[in-house]
């Protein structure tokens, strides 16, 4: 159950209806030609017109009561939402309404249901705060004569973006000695078998290994590895946004993010995020599910509170604890970033970039002659080798560079670092 | 206060085809039982022919451009501050158009029409029940409703078709069809009620 808004009283501005208008011009037209020509079959056609504009009657409801009730305070790009009205005070009369939507709404039919409030439901297709719109509540009088008209302002709603499915995720070799659920290296408490070793006293004799004991002639005892959490810092770089909205770079690199946040948060990793735009803004790695609304709120919302980009010279030590694993989802259309980077590697942080730059330069399609065509084609090629220039010498850096479109899983691209731990050179 | 459950179904979002083909079937009817037979109309039934063809075709698109535009999931397409000017001209041209009451003069085309032929009242009788399904057509249409919404109506329709074939039947008796002066008095005495009814509310 929802908790419905204050009812509102809002006024209504009748006139006239479509259909009165035309019938007083059919009976007006009919019986202006009957006097003109002398034709009493005139007369008659505008009879039906003139008796249904009879039964018009005033006192309509100078105002009604709108009850508007939101569905969810924030949902999620693409997800259905719904919008409840319920109007009151309307007589016996017909009532219609229409979602007028907004930009990056998509409305469905209103639909009433057998409880009397107005289901309109919309989706959001681009994350943000979005307006949804304006209610527009079309009444009719009983003989449709007579039609009222209002309009009620929509609240806006929070529009998170799509998280990117990220099911096998990226560990390091090397993890802080916390409580986690991944299994590290080092033996510990945890349920993943390790291996055997001899016993010393002190063991627990319930995890004597009785099989191996039996053929070496010595206890032998099962070590399991320990479970510990790891520190991941998402650095998402929205400082430039290419390609066509909804699909641009930076709407891939917040999905990205989006989903590298969710699955980290949901092993009970630690998770911090660096978001790299006009400003340099951060959050400390932290585990939770608060963490994952700050998170989520860093990404959706420019609240325009951090560090101004041209003022940073390095990243923030403070959202990057020794040992945290760096997931940069970047475009690599900022030089400045490459620079951080390059500079993340020397500190020794283990860093991996999520290349999403889906889209290329414009570069002479409205060129006509041959010449102009063929330079057009020169920049486009020096375009590609500076970014695979860019690329490489990450590569080189030590730093992986996986491309995702934003189409498949992230595990695709991750693929080959999920399989096996990455090693950390910290 | 609490508002209610929103997990119910939705309906699909559909383009209403089957009003607009119900309006444009009625209103070239309209025109076609107006116009024929084009034979023994006076001079001027081709160009009242004419305009009440176009006024169809442009209440037709009207219909069309009105639900098009209101169907769900559809906003105006913003514009932006710049724009071309051809597009402009072609966009505030499609707007003035829009505007145009093509149904009212649709109307007064073919009565024109009618007139403009000789005298034949049953003809005409039939011609004003098949404007009144048109112009009834077009209201549901536009306003997405169900013909049961009409059903307050029906007695008062019945009522109003009865006087139409009366009228009929008067205007082929001798006496009336001569010309007498009541009917112009009735007539006018008729007009005044329907301009007091179209006072604004």
């Amino acid at each position: 159950m929802l908790t419905a808004g204050p009812q509102r009283t809002v006024a209504v501005t009748w006139r006239l209806s479509s259909l009165a208008r035309r019938l007083v011009t059919l009976a007006l037209a009919a019986l202006f030609l009957a006097v003109i020509t002398r034709r009493a079959e005139f007369a008659g056609l505008a009879a039906p017109a003139l008796l249904l504009l009879v039964p018009r009657q005033p006192g309509r409801p100078p105002s009604v009561g709108v009850t508007l009730a939101a569905g969810a305070d924030q949902v999620t790009e693409s997800e259905q939402a719904s919008v409840l009205a319920r109007i009151t005070g309307h007589g016996e009369g017909t009532v219609r309404l229409r979602l007028l939507p907004a930009a990056w709404i998509t409305a469905g039919p209103p639909a009433l249901g057998a409880d009397g409030w107005y289901r309109l439901p919309f989706r959001v297709r681009h994350w943000g705060l979005r307006p949804v719109g304006t209610l527009e509540v079309i009444l009719h009088d009983r003989w449709r004569l007579t039609e009222g008209r209002l309009t009620v302002s929509l609240p806006a709603v929070t529009c998170v973006p799509l998280p990117a499915r990220l099911e096998s995720l990226v560990v390091l070799s090397k993890l802080p000695a916390r409580l986690g659920e991944h299994a590290a290296r080092a033996t510990g408490e945890g349920t993943e078998f390790a291996g055997v070793r001899e016993f010393v006293p002190g063991d627990r004799q319930r995890r004597i290994n009785w099989p191996a004991t039996t053929r070496r002639g010595t206890l032998q005892l099962n070590t399991f590895a320990a479970e510990r959490a790891q520190v991941t810092v998402i650095l998402l770089d929205v400082s430039t946004d290419v390609g066509t909205a909804g699909e641009s770079t930076a709407d891939l690199a917040v999905r990205a993010a989006a989903g590298t946040a969710a699955a980290y948060l949901a092993a009970r990793d630690r998770v911090g995020l660096i978001s790299f735009g006009r400003q340099v803004r951060w959050i400390s790695p932290a585990p939770g599910r608060r963490q994952a609304d700050r998170i989520m709120n860093m990404i959706t919302f420019d609240s325009g509170d951090g560090e101004p980009l041209t003022s940073v010279s390095r990243l923030p030590n403070a959202a990057l604890p020794p040992g945290a694993l760096i997931l940069v989802v970047s475009p690599l259309l900022s030089l400045r970033l490459v620079e951080a980077l390059r500079e993340l590697r020397e500190r020794g942080f283990a860093t991996l970039v999520v290349d999403v730059l889906a889209t290329e330069p414009d570069i002479g399609s409205g060129l006509a002659g041959s010449r102009d065509r063929a330079m057009a084609r020169l920049a486009r090629r020096m375009w590609r080798m500076e970014q695979d220039a860019i690329r490489f010498s990450l590569r080189e850096l030590g730093i992986p560079v996986v491309y995702w479109d934003g189409r498949s899983s992230l595990d695709e691209p991750l693929a080959p670092y999920t399989r096996r731990v990455m090693v950390s050179r910290t | 206060m609490t508002a209610p459950d929103i997990t119910g179904p939705v309906r699909p979002v559909t383009v209403p085809a089957r009003p607009v083909l119900a309006v444009a079937a009625l209103a070239a009817a309209t025109v076609a039982w107006a116009a024929v037979p084009m034979s023994g109309a006076r001079a001027g039934a081709r160009p009242a022919l004419i305009v009440a063809a176009a006024c169809a075709v442009f209440s037709v698109a009207q219909l069309a451009a009105a639900l098009l535009a209101s169907r769900p999931g559809t906003a105006r397409r913003d514009t932006g501050v710049y724009q071309a000017p051809l597009p402009g001209f072609i966009r505030r041209a499609w707007d003035g158009v829009r505007a145009v009451p093509w149904p009212q003069g649709l109307t007064v085309a073919v009565l024109g029409l009618e007139a403009l032929h000789p005298a034949r009242p049953w003809h005409t009788v039939v011609l004003g029940v098949v404007v009144l399904a048109f112009l009834l057509a077009l209201h549901l249409a536009e306003s997405a409703d169900g013909p049961a919404v009409l059903r307050p109506q029906l007695p008062l329709i019945a009522a109003g078709l009865g006087l139409a074939v009366v009228s009929a039947g008067a205007a082929m008796l001798p006496a009336v069809s001569s010309g007498s002066g009541w009917l112009t008095v009735i007539a006018a005495a008729a007009a005044v009620l329907a301009a007091a009814l179209a006072l604004p509310v």
